[in-house]
């Protein structure tokens, strides 16, 4: 089964550990991973910013690098659910190139979609230990009703127990550009996250989804608090993952 | 009402600073949440009375027109006056108007947010009558003073303590904090009211194109005290607000009750039609109604037509994690939350109401709760095109999305920036690896760390493993 | 041009309707009025109307009697105010004046309510099975204030005047009555409010208590 990997931006420059953590079970998984070196972003940022084309001149990049593979998969909510909700809305005028994008989208999954759903996977033990509290990004559960998925994953990793916290499906404030446009909201509900996922008992905070995790970890850490770990949930199926530099 | 959107961002600091109302917000924000989903298990087929529900609000908007003389023909052959006002002045004149004609001094109201978009009772009180609000909430913000904070729970925002001391001031009573002995006291103080008033304002939750009648849908009973006893009724409500049918109604009323406030059916749905018929012994000897357009026919037509499918039940902003933090003064108009963020910039301007379609973090709750499956996330994008395309954001926004679109449009230059920007960072970033601050990002770095870039680029990395 | 001319005419635009008035739209309007579809509704059935009635009503917050037939009701009426201490006097609607209610023990008005009335007793024009709901159309005999002004609401409901729905409580109105009165008022228990910290309370400007006495 060929895959291409969708790394996404944020994963590219914040944390690539994440890219080769997805990169690893699927290959555990028996997929052939391609990764695309021509690859940039899903264009969610400048589309919900309002610049429409930000969302066009991306899709037709994404077209271009994954085109031609059976499935495609993104360590992402956010960027699977621009891509599968949002891309079939694009191009109006060229029905054509509207109907490439959306056999294309359709075969994109996020991560724990398609390592559950599709692939049915039996995952290795990563080694990962801990107590983990699951954090649904908003667009992985609202947009492609992941929820159950990493849940399931997360069970099958011995050392890993699952705590749920109170209101899982609250946003983190993330947002994107809110994050930066309304910091003092997006702050305030970051606290909230933080306090529910701590009142968890917890020692780690999963979540699919880079933006949340960067925003819960940054409020984490002003909040003086070093130690509780904030991981992509590839993460802790897939083990510690070496990183250079 | 007098709209401080423009000033969102400030009002937002404040309502974030304010210690009571984050209090207030903290208890009661979830109560609404817990009812709703609570009755909602009554109701295994909701998506598909939600789509019905939804059809049947496009229904009356794609020929909004054939509804609206429809309901005039109707309610006119059952006597009722039926008046149409442009803006949201037009709603006062014709008010007072009507009131003046009739030697009006005293008026009970209950609740209707289009009367707070026109600021209708400031207008009554200059024309010297009085306007007594009934409704609980909207009677303890006008002894406050206060805008409303939500739809239907308008003081949401206030605690009984704040209430106590309010009512104990202008009542010149015994303070008192138990919860029942302040809604006897309003009770007390509104029931002389009732009977000696001369005309009763009340909004409309529907009109129904089939019989010329006008729906409210309440709890407390002072819609149909102001609706049977003053000898002149009038009702103000949105053109927008027209179903086809009874039957109609009852299908969406099914949603509205259990969306708003967790309730299967609200004690009292009154239908009124016309006035006092021969016989009668009791009901207004007048009945009119004033229909309002005043910017919702320019959504027609747009993408933003589906906003016009709003019932109001307020689910939207019960579920908005944003207007949870803030609550409902911060957005600075009469319809805060989602539905706020849309119909706000809408009716006011865009460029008076700038920042609301971009308070939200288009998480989505909003839109899966709404009776009548109203996008909201997309409408609140809609109107960031708007504002994208029309240069109303500022510039250093503009540009960042600009050069991260031309960036991204050009691998060779995106994967240069990306490397470039990583090396930045990790060398701004102290020995915790993280951000303290970061020129240009205050917004996130003033209240949050900002993790640094674990290592170079996977892009690069990625290349040396398989070199 | 007319306010109403204008607006009429903007929504027209708007909606990229042609023509300056409509005209087959209208018709269209007016076929679906005539056709009354139904829509879905939760698929919650119950084998007995009136045990569904009554379980929903005290759900509300009303408290429920059963009697056998309509000779009982004034003295199940009087045995209610008795029990909870209530002034037996009641203002009533014209239409159950014939009632023996003297014989009962009970004082009734029959006129429109006024402020000071504290029981008020009224019938129904039916009762509405899914919510537990009571809807009361107004009329000569029949006065709208009755069920709103006091702080004791008594309603009587027949048994057979028990329907499903909402729907079947609208298609009864049109099919015994020429058009709808002034005021229908549906009637779910006692007026109620949460506008203070999203407390319920029970009674606000409306009664405090509905009691349904079902006969037959």
């Amino acid at each position: 089964m060929k895959v291409g990997l969708f790394v996404t931006c944020l994963v590219d420059m914040m944390r690539p550990r994440i890219g080769f953590a997805a990169l690893k079970l699927l290959e555990q998984a028996g997929c052939t991973v391609v990764v695309p070196q021509q690859q940039t972003c899903c264009g969610q940022p400048g589309f919900n910013s309002g610049d429409r084309e930000s969302g066009r001149a991306m899709a037709r990049r994404f077209l271009k690098e994954f085109e031609g593979f059976e499935y495609v998969v993104a360590p992402s909510g956010s960027c699977t659910g621009m891509i599968r909700c949002h891309y079939a809305e694009l191009f109006p005028e060229d029905p054509a190139l509207q109907a490439r994008l959306d056999a294309l989208s359709s075969r994109t999954y996020e991560l724990t979609q398609f390592l559950t759903d599709v692939l049915q996977v039996k995952l290795a033990d990563s080694g990962f230990s801990g107590t983990c509290t699951y954090h649904d990004s908003c667009s992985g559960l609202r947009e492609l009703g992941v929820k159950q998925q990493p849940r399931s994953l997360i069970a099958q990793i011995p050392g890993a127990q699952l705590h749920e916290m109170d209101k899982p499906e609250v946003c983190c404030g993330f947002g994107g550009t809110f994050s930066v446009k309304l910091g003092d909201i997006a702050t305030r509900m970051a606290d909230n996250k933080c306090q529910d996922a701590l009142a968890s008992g917890a020692d780690t905070i999963v979540g699919g989804d880079l933006g949340c995790l960067l925003n819960i970890e940054g409020c984490l850490r002003r909040l003086g608090d070093p130690r509780t770990r904030v991981l992509h949930v590839a993460e802790v199926l897939a083990g510690p993952e070496p990183e250079e530099g | 009402m007098l709209l401080t959107s423009s000033s969102f961002k400030r009002n937002v600091r404040r309502k974030l600073a304010d210690p009571s109302l984050q209090r207030n917000m903290k208890r009661f924000g979830g109560r609404f949440v817990e009812a709703r989903a609570a009755v909602m298990t009554e109701v295994d087929n909701l998506e598909e009375i939600r789509i019905a529900a939804a059809a049947i609000r496009d229904r009356s908007l794609a020929n909004l027109d054939s509804y609206l003389m429809e309901f005039e023909a109707q309610a006119q052959a059952r006597g009722t006056q039926v008046h149409w006002a442009e803006t949201a002045q037009d709603v006062n004149r014709i008010l007072i108007g009507i009131a003046r004609a009739n030697g009006v001094r005293k008026i009970v109201k209950s609740k209707s947010m289009v009367s707070e978009e026109s600021g209708l009772n400031d207008a009554v009180a200059a024309a010297g009558m009085q306007a007594i609000e009934t409704d609980l909430g909207e009677y303890i913000l006008q002894l406050a003073e206060e805008p409303p904070s939500h739809i239907i729970a308008p003081a949401i925002h206030k605690s009984v303590e704040e209430v106590a001391e309010l009512f104990s001031e202008k009542h010149h009573t015994p303070r008192q904090t138990d919860i029942p002995a302040l809604c006897r006291e309003a009770r007390e103080q509104l029931r002389p009211h009732f009977l000696s008033a001369d005309m009763g304002v009340s909004g409309g939750n529907f009109l129904i194109a089939e019989t010329g009648s006008v729906v409210i849908v309440t709890n407390e009973g002072n819609g149909r005290m102001v609706t049977t006893l003053p000898r002149i009724h009038v009702a103000i409500t949105g053109i927008e607000k027209v179903l086809p049918t009874l039957n109609d109604f009852s299908t969406v009323v099914r949603l509205l009750t259990r969306s708003a406030t967790g309730q299967s059916i609200t004690n009292y749905v009154s239908m009124l039609t016309g006035p006092r018929r021969d016989g009668d012994r009791d009901g207004p000897e007048q009945s009119h109604i004033i229909l309002v357009d005043s910017g919702r026919s320019r959504l027609l037509g747009t993408e933003l037509q589906q906003a016009l499918r709003c019932i109001r039940c307020g689910a939207c902003m019960n579920h908005c994690p944003v207007y949870q933090n803030i609550g409902g003064h911060a957005y600075g108009w009469v319809y805060p939350g989602p539905i706020g963020a849309v119909l706000t910039p809408s009716y006011v301007g865009l460029e008076n109401a700038l920042d609301l379609p971009q308070a939200s973090t288009l998480c989505g709750a909003c839109q899966v709760v709404c009776p009548v499956k109203i996008p909201l996330p997309e409408l609140m994008r809609v109107l960031r095109e708007k504002s994208f395309r029309q240069g109303l954001r500022p510039w250093h926004e503009r540009w960042s999305i600009l050069l991260w679109r031309s960036a991204a449009e050009r691998p060779w230059l995106y994967a240069w920036a990306t490397r470039l920007a990583v090396r930045v960072l990790r060398r701004l970033a102290g020995k915790d690896r993280l951000l303290h601050r970061l020129p240009g990002l205050d917004g996130w770095t003033e209240g949050r760390d900002m993790p640094a870039p674990s290592s170079r680029t996977f892009r690069d990395l990625y290349r040396k493993r398989h070199s | 041009m007319s306010a109403r001319d204008n607006i009429l005419a903007r929504v027209r635009k708007g909606l990229g309707l042609p023509g300056e008035v409509p005209g087959a739209e209208r018709e269209a309007a007016r076929a679906y009025i005539a056709a009354q579809p139904r829509g879905p509704r939760p698929t919650y059935a119950w084998n007995d109307g009136v045990a569904r009635f009554c379980e929903r009503s005290e759900k509300l917050g009303s408290t429920v009697d059963r009697v056998a037939g309509i000779a009982d009701v004034p003295r199940a009426v009087a045995r209610y105010l008795h029990s909870k201490g209530l002034p037996t006097s009641a203002v009533i609607w014209p239409a159950l004046q014939g009632m023996p209610w003297a014989a009962a023990g009970l004082d009734v008005q029959a006129r429109a309510a006024q402020g000071s009335d504290l029981v008020g007793i009224t019938g129904v024009f039916c009762a509405v099975a899914e919510t537990g709901t009571l809807m009361l159309l107004s009329g000569e005999d029949t006065p709208a204030a009755a069920s709103l002004l006091p702080e004791t609401h008594v309603a009587l409901v027949d048994v057979t005047r028990i329907v499903p729905g909402m729907e079947e409580a609208w298609a009864l109105m049109k099919a015994e009555r020429q058009g709808p009165p002034r005021a229908v008022n549906f009637v779910s228990g006692p007026s109620r409010t949460a506008d203070i910290e999203q407390t319920i309370v029970i009674g606000a400007h409306g009664p405090y208590r509905v009691h349904v006495v079902c006969f037959g």
